[in-house]
C-alpha cells in the first residue's frame, strides 16, 4: 500500500486528509482520501458518482463536514482501469470499466476499512456511485457494513426513445455476446458520446430504476436515501418509488441533485442525523 | 605659380565640391549598403537568437505539454492496458487537447523503451526503440525534414515512483517553432538543420545544427531605398543647386571679373579700342565688384579722356611733327611720308614735282638778320600756298626750299602753277620788312606724265632727280626762274652727282685736292701780263671737276667761305711751291659770304702779309648778292690797305651792280661775259648800253676788266672802249702756271696793238 501524505493542516483540529492508495486485483493501483475520525464513531465510505473523482464537490464538501464532526471519512476514486486516476473521466474516454469492477474496487477498500480496524462501516455515495454500493450490498456484503445513506440514486440510461434503446441494448449485448470489444459511443448518462466497450456501457445500463429499485429492496442492511426535492432526473415519482421500498427517504426540499450551496449543509445534518443513529 | 583665373578657379572649387559632393554621395551610399549588411547580420544573429530562443522555449513547452500528456489518466491507462491504443493515439490524444501544438505523431513506450504496439514491418512515424533514456528531446532530419523527438517517462503514481512505460511526441521542427512564437528576423523557411540522416542531437545543442536566414525585411529594404534614393535626390539636388550657384557665380562674379580683367588686359593692347570695350554699365550685384566696377569705369573714364588727349596730342604732335613751325607748311618729315606713300600707292603718273628755292637767302638772313629772314620765309610759303590749289600740299624741305606735289597734272598745268608760285612771290612787297632788293625764287619743274602722252616712264626718285636738275638750272644766274626739266638741264647733273659733292667737301677738308688754273689777265693796251686770276678745281679720284659744277654746289650748300678758304689755302701752297712765280699776281675769287666773313679776310691778310712783292686782286663776285655792304666795305677797305686790289667780279649779270659798284670800294669791275659779248653779237641798243656803263665806270674811276675775250675784233672794241684789262681764251688756255697760260696768245696780240683806249666815244655803235 502506498500512503502518501499530502496535506497537513493542523494537528488534533481535523482529521487529516490522507491519500492512500491500494493495489487492486486488476494490477491498478487506486486511490482513496481518508479523514480518520474518532475511533468510536463509524467510518463512512463516500462514493462518487460517474465517471467522477473524491474530489468531486458534493463528495469533497461532505467529507469535509463528517470529518469535521469527528466521522472517519474514506472517499475512493474508482480506479475505471486507469492506473492512479485523479481525474474524472471524459465520456470520450476508452471505458472499459464496469459495474463489477467497480463492486471489486469498492470490496477493496472495505477490506482496508476493516485492516484499519473500523468495525462500523457505513457505504454512501452520490448519484450512480450508489449503483456500485447496492450491487456490493447485494453481493455478500462484509459485514461490517451498518448502514447504506444513498445520495440522489439515480440510474444510468441510454438518451434515447424507449425503441431505440431497446434496439441499441441489443446490439450492445450482441457485441457482448459474440465478444466485439470494439469501442461505441453511445449518449449513456450525461455523455452525449461515451466512448466504451459493449459490456462497460451494457453493464451500468442494466442497473435501470427498477433494478435499482428491487436492488434496493433487498439490501439487508438499513438504507437511507436522500433526495432533492428538484432533483427531476428519473422523474417526480421516484422519491414515491423509493420510499415503496424499505428504505427510509428523505427529501431535501429545494436541493437539486448535486446538493450543493446551502443544501450541502441540509446533507450534512441529515448525513448526521443518519449516522448517529447508529 | 601661374596665376588661374576666376573662371579655372570658380570651375575648379566646383569641381572639388561636386567629386567631394559625389564622393559623399557614393560614400553614404556606400555606408548605407554596409548599414544594410550590418543589419542584415545584426538580423541573421538576432534570427539565430530568437530561433535559439524558440527552441529553448519549444524544449520547455514541449516537454510540459508532454508531461501532461504523460501525466494524463488515458495515457496511464494506455501503458496498462493498451487494447484500444491505436484509439487512444489517433483519436483520443488529439482530442483531449493536451497534445502540444505540432505535434504530427504520439507514441507510447513500454518500460524496456520497445514501441507499445508495433505494426510489424510497417511503416512508423515514431522510431520503434527510444533512442535515447528519455526524458530526451531531440533532433532529427527525416525525409528532408526536421523533427522534433520528446520523450518523456509515464508514471502512474504522482510521485513518479512507479514507471508504466515512456511516451513519444513528434513534431515537424519549422512548425513546432512557428507554433511557439511570432518571429521578426528568423525566416522559418530558410531552416535547415545540417544533421546527417539517423543521426539525433540533443536540443541543447539545436543551434550547433541549425541554419536559418533572417527574414527578409521589406521595411529595412524600403529604409535602404529611402535612404539611397533620398541620397540620390539629396545629391542631385546639391549637384542642380552646384550648378545653379555655378551659373549665378559666374552671373555675378565669374563673368562681371572676366570681364573686368579682360578690360585690363585690353588696356595692354596697343590695338585696343578703349571705347569698344567698356565694362557693362548696368550695375552688379555684388557690392564689392560693383564697387570695382565703379572704380574701373571711373578710371577707364579718366583713361578714355587721357586717352583722347593723348590722341589729340598725338595728333598734334603728329601733325606738328609734320609741319614747319615757321611757315605752316609742311615739313621735310611730311614730304618724305607723302613721298614714299606715292611709291607705294604706285599712284604717280600725272604728277608733278615743283621745287622752290629763295635766291641768295643765306645773304638775306646774315644781311637782315635771322628775324627778317624768318619773316621772308613765312611770306614766300604764305605766298606759294596761296598759289596752289586747296588740296595741294605745300612743303618746307629746307631752310629755302619748298616743294609741292601736283597730281593729276600735265605740262600746261604745273607750267600755270609755277608762274603762279613765282608771281605770287615777285608781286610781294618785301620792303616792308627793311630789304632794299627785291625777293626773286628759283623754280625747277619735273613731271611724270601719263603713259597715253608718249613720255617715258620714270620712277618717282628719277622724277626728284629732274626737279633738282631743274632747280639747279633755274638757279643759275642769268637764267630763267622756272626751269622744267629737259635733257639740256642733264648738265647740271655734276651738281647732284654724289662724286662732285664729295669732291667739294674732301676739297674743304684737304686742299691739296684743288688744282688752280691760272688765266692771265693782261695789261691794255699793253697786252702785259699782269696778273692770273686763279680759277679753282677739284682733282678727285682722277677726275678733274670744274668750277661750273663746283660753285653751284658750294653754293647751294652754303659753302662759300669754306670754300674760299680752301681756295687761298691753294693758292698760299701754289706760291709756296713756286707753281705761282715769285712776283706773279695773281686774282682771287671770293664769294659773297666769303667777303663777309673774318676768317676768309684773316687768311688774305696773311697771304697779302707774306707775298708783300706780288700784286693780289680780290674779286668779289657779284653773282653772291653781298646783304652785308657796311661790313663787306669794311673788309675790303682792310685788304686794299694791306695791299691788295679789290675788283667787283661778273658785272652785268646781276640786278643792283650798279648800287654796289657805288658802294663798293673797289679798283676794278669786271664785266662779265655776257655784257662783253654782247658787243659782239648784241643788238646796237645792248652794245650802247654797254659802251655807256663802261664809259660810266671808267669815268667813275674804275679800271675795267673785259672777260670772255676770244677775238682780236672783240678785243679791239674793248680797247677801244677804254678797257684797262682783258682776259679770255684769246689769250690763252687756263694752265697750272701762269707763264704756261700766257705764251701763246700774246705773240699774236700785236695784230690789234693800233687800238687806242678811249677810241671810241660814247654812244658810237661798235662795227
Amino acid at each position: 500500500m502506498l500512503v502518501t501524505f499530502f496535506s497537513l493542516l493542523s494537528c488534533g483540529l481535523a482529521a487529516q486528509a490522507v491519500e492512500v492508495s491500494r493495489v487492486l486485483p486488476n494490477g491498478l493501483v487506486a486511490q482513496a482520501e481518508f479523514r480518520r475520525g474518532a475511533a468510536d464513531k463509524p467510518v463512512v465510505v463516500l462514493l462518487h458518482g460517474f465517471l467522477q473523482t473524491h474530489h468531486f464537490p458534493t463528495i469533497h464538501n461532505l467529507t469535509e463536514n463528517l470529518a469535521d464532526e469527528g466521522y472517519s471519512v474514506l472517499a475512493p476514486t474508482l480506479s475505471l482501469n486507469t492506473p492512479n486516476r485523479s481525474k474524472s473521466m471524459a465520456c470520450e474516454a476508452l471505458h472499459s470499466h464496469t459495474v463489477k469492477s467497480g463492486v471489486t474496487e469498492l470490496g477493496v477498500w472495505v477490506k482496508w476499512l476493516k485492516a484499519q480496524g473500523y468495525r462500523q462501516i457505513v457505504l454512501s455515495g452520490h448519484s450512480l456511485g450508489n449503483v456500485i454500493n447496492v450491487a456490493y450490498l447485494l453481493n455478500r456484503p462484509d459485514p461490517a457494513i451498518r448502514k447504506f445513506i444513498g445520495i440522489s440514486i439515480m440510474e444510468a440510461r441510454l438518451k434515447m426513445p424507449e425503441n431505440e434503446r431497446q434496439a441499441l441494448l441489443q446490439q450492445l449485448q450482441s457485441k457482448v455476446a459474440t465478444g466485439d470489444r470494439r469501442m461505441v459511443e453511445t449518449p449513456f448518462s450525461f455523455c452525449q458520446k461515451f466512448r466504451s466497450t459493449p459490456e462497460s456501457v451494457l453493464s451500468y445500463m442494466a442497473w435501470g430504476p427498477q433494478h435499482i429499485l428491487d436492488g434496493i429492496a433487498n439490501i439487508r442492511v438499513p438504507t437511507t436515501m436522500i433526495m432533492g426535492s428538484r432533483d427531476d432526473r428519473l422523474g417526480p415519482e421516484w422519491a414515491a418509488r423509493l420510499q415503496a421500498t424499505h428504505a427510509r427517504v428523505i427529501i431535501v426540499e429545494g436541493a437539486n441533485h448535486f446538493m450543493d450551496g446551502q443544501y450541502e449543509f441540509d446533507l450534512f445534518e441529515h448525513m448526521r442525523t443518519e449516522l448517529k443513529g447508529l | 605659380m601661374k596665376p588661374r583665373s576666376i573662371g579655372q578657379l570658380a570651375l575648379l572649387y566646383l569641381s572639388l565640391f561636386t567629386l567631394m559632393l559625389l564622393a559623399m554621395g557614393v560614400y553614404f551610399w556606400h555606408e548605407i549598403g554596409q548599414t544594410h549588411l550590418q543589419l542584415q547580420e545584426q538580423a541573421a544573429r538576432t534570427a539565430r537568437v530568437e530561433v535559439a530562443e524558440a527552441m529553448e522555449a519549444l524544449g520547455k513547452q514541449t516537454r510540459a505539454l508532454g508531461e501532461n500528456l504523460a501525466a494524463w489518466d488515458e495515457t496511464k491507462q494506455q501503458l496498462v492496458f493498451p487494447e484500444y491504443y491505436a484509439l487512444w493515439r489517433d483519436n483520443r490524444v488529439r482530442d483531449s487537447g493536451l497534445l502540444p501544438p505540432g505535434v504530427t505523431a504520439v507514441a507510447l513506450y513500454d518500460k524496456a523503451g520497445n514501441l507499445l504496439i508495433d505494426s510489424a514491418g510497417g511503416v512508423t512515424p515514431m522510431p520503434r526503440h527510444l533512442p535515447s533514456p528519455p526524458p530526451a528531446t531531440l533532433l532529427k532530419n527525416e525525409a528532408k525534414r526536421s523533427y522534433l523527438y520528446d520523450f518523456l517517462p509515464v508514471y502512474a503514481d504522482p510521485g513518479h515512483s512507479v514507471l508504466l512505460g515512456y511516451l513519444g511526441l513528434k513534431t515537424p521542427l519549422r512548425e513546432a517553432l512557428a507554433h511557439i512564437r511570432a518571429y521578426r528576423y528568423a525566416n522559418l523557411d530558410s531552416l535547415e538543420m545540417t544533421l546527417p540522416a539517423q543521426a539525433t542531437v540533443d536540443i541543447s545543442h539545436a543551434m550547433e545544427v541549425l541554419l536559418v536566414n533572417a527574414r527578409p525585411s521589406p521595411e529595412q529594404k524600403e529604409l535602404q531605398r529611402l535612404l539611397q534614393h533620398s541620397v540620390a535626390r539629396l545629391s542631385l539636388a546639391v549637384l542642380l543647386g552646384l550648378l545653379l550657384a555655378a551659373w549665378w557665380l559666374n552671373r555675378l562674379m565669374v563673368r562681371p571679373l572676366r570681364r573686368l580683367s579682360a578690360e585690363i588686359d585690353a588696356l595692354d593692347d596697343p590695338d585696343g579700342d578703349l571705347h569698344a570695350q567698356r565694362l557693362d554699365l548696368q550695375p552688379l550685384r555684388v557690392q564689392e565688384l560693383e564697387n570695382v566696377r565703379r572704380s574701373f569705369n571711373d578710371y577707364q573714364n579718366r583713361l578714355a579722356e587721357l586717352h583722347r588727349n593723348l590722341e589729340q596730342n598725338s595728333r598734334d604732335f603728329f601733325d606738328q611733327a609734320r609741319r614747319d613751325a615757321l611757315t605752316g607748311a609742311f615739313n621735310r618729315r611730311a614730304f618724305e611720308e607723302d613721298w614714299r606713300g606715292l611709291g607705294q600707292s604706285g599712284r604717280h603718273e600725272e604728277l608733278a614735282l615743283i621745287l622752290f628755292d629763295c635766291d641768295h637767302f643765306k645773304a638775306i638772313n646774315d644781311t637782315y638778320g635771322h628775324n627778317v629772314g624768318d619773316a621772308v620765309i613765312a611770306t614766300i610759303a604764305q605766298r606759294l600756298q596761296h598759289a596752289l590749289r586747296t588740296d595741294d600740299r605745300l612743303y618746307r624741305i629746307g631752310g629755302d626750299e619748298f616743294a609741292t606735289l601736283i597730281s593729276k597734272t600735265d605740262t600746261l598745268h604745273a607750267q600755270t602753277v609755277a608762274e603762279r608760285c613765282l608771281e605770287q612771290v615777285m608781286s610781294h612787297d618785301f620792303h616792308a620788312y627793311g630789304l632794299t632788293e627785291p625777293v626773286t625764287i628759283s623754280i625747277g619743274v619735273a613731271l611724270i606724265l601719263s603713259e597715253t602722252s608718249g613720255s617715258e616712264r620714270i620712277t618717282l626718285s628719277e622724277l626728284q632727280k629732274r626737279a633738282d636738275l631743274a632747280m639747279y638750272a633755274a638757279k643759275r644766274p642769268g637764267g630763267q626762274k622756272i626751269v622744267f626739266y629737259s635733257p639740256q638741264t642733264e648738265d647740271m647733273k655734276s651738281l647732284v652727282a654724289n662724286s662732285a659733292i664729295n669732291a667739294v667737301f674732301q676739297a674743304i677738308q684737304n686742299p691739296e685736292l684743288i688744282e688752280m688754273a691760272y688765266q692771265a689777265v693782261v695789261r691794255l693796251p699793253l697786252l702785259r701780263h699782269e696778273y692770273s686770276e686763279a680759277l679753282a678745281r677739284i682733282r678727285f679720284n682722277d677726275t678733274l671737276v670744274q668750277a661750273e659744277a663746283i660753285f653751284p654746289i658750294v653754293q647751294a650748300r652754303n659753302l662759300d667761305a669754306e670754300f674760299d678758304l680752301a681756295v687761298i689755302r691753294a693758292i698760299r701752297r701754289d706760291c709756296d711751291t713756286g707753281r705761282l712765280p715769285e712776283g706773279k699776281g695773281v686774282s682771287i675769287n671770293i664769294s659773297g659770304p666769303g667777303i663777309v666773313n673774318a676768317r676768309v679776310i684773316d687768311a688774305l691778310l696773311t697771304l697779302l702779309a707774306t707775298e708783300p712783292n706780288r700784286k693780289i686782286v680780290v674779286e668779289i663776285t657779284e653773282t653772291a648778292l653781298i646783304t652785308q655792304m657796311d661790313t663787306a666795305s669794311q673788309n675790303i677797305q682792310r685788304l686794299r690797305a694791306a695791299g691788295a686790289l679789290a675788283a667787283l667780279d661778273d658785272f652785268g649779270s646781276g640786278y643792283s651792280s650798279l648800287r654796289y659798284l657805288a658802294s663798293m670800294p673797289v679798283d676794278l669791275v669786271k664785266f662779265d661775259i655776257s655784257m662783253v659779248q654782247l658787243l659782239e653779237t648784241g643788238l646796237p641798243r645792248q652794245q650802247l648800253i654797254v659802251q655807256e656803263i663802261a664809259y660810266m665806270v671808267i669815268t667813275a674811276g674804275y679800271e675795267l676788266v673785259a672777260e670772255g675775250i676770244e677775238s682780236a675784233s672783240l678785243l679791239d672794241k674793248i680797247v677801244r672802249l677804254g678797257f684797262s684789262h682783258a682776259q679770255g681764251y684769246y689769250f690763252g688756255q687756263p694752265g697750272e702756271t701762269p707763264e704756261h697760260v700766257c705764251e701763246g696768245p700774246l705773240s699774236a696780240l700785236t695784230a690789234v696793238s693800233h687800238a687806242q683806249p678811249g677810241d671810241i666815244a660814247p654812244g658810237t655803235p661798235l662795227s
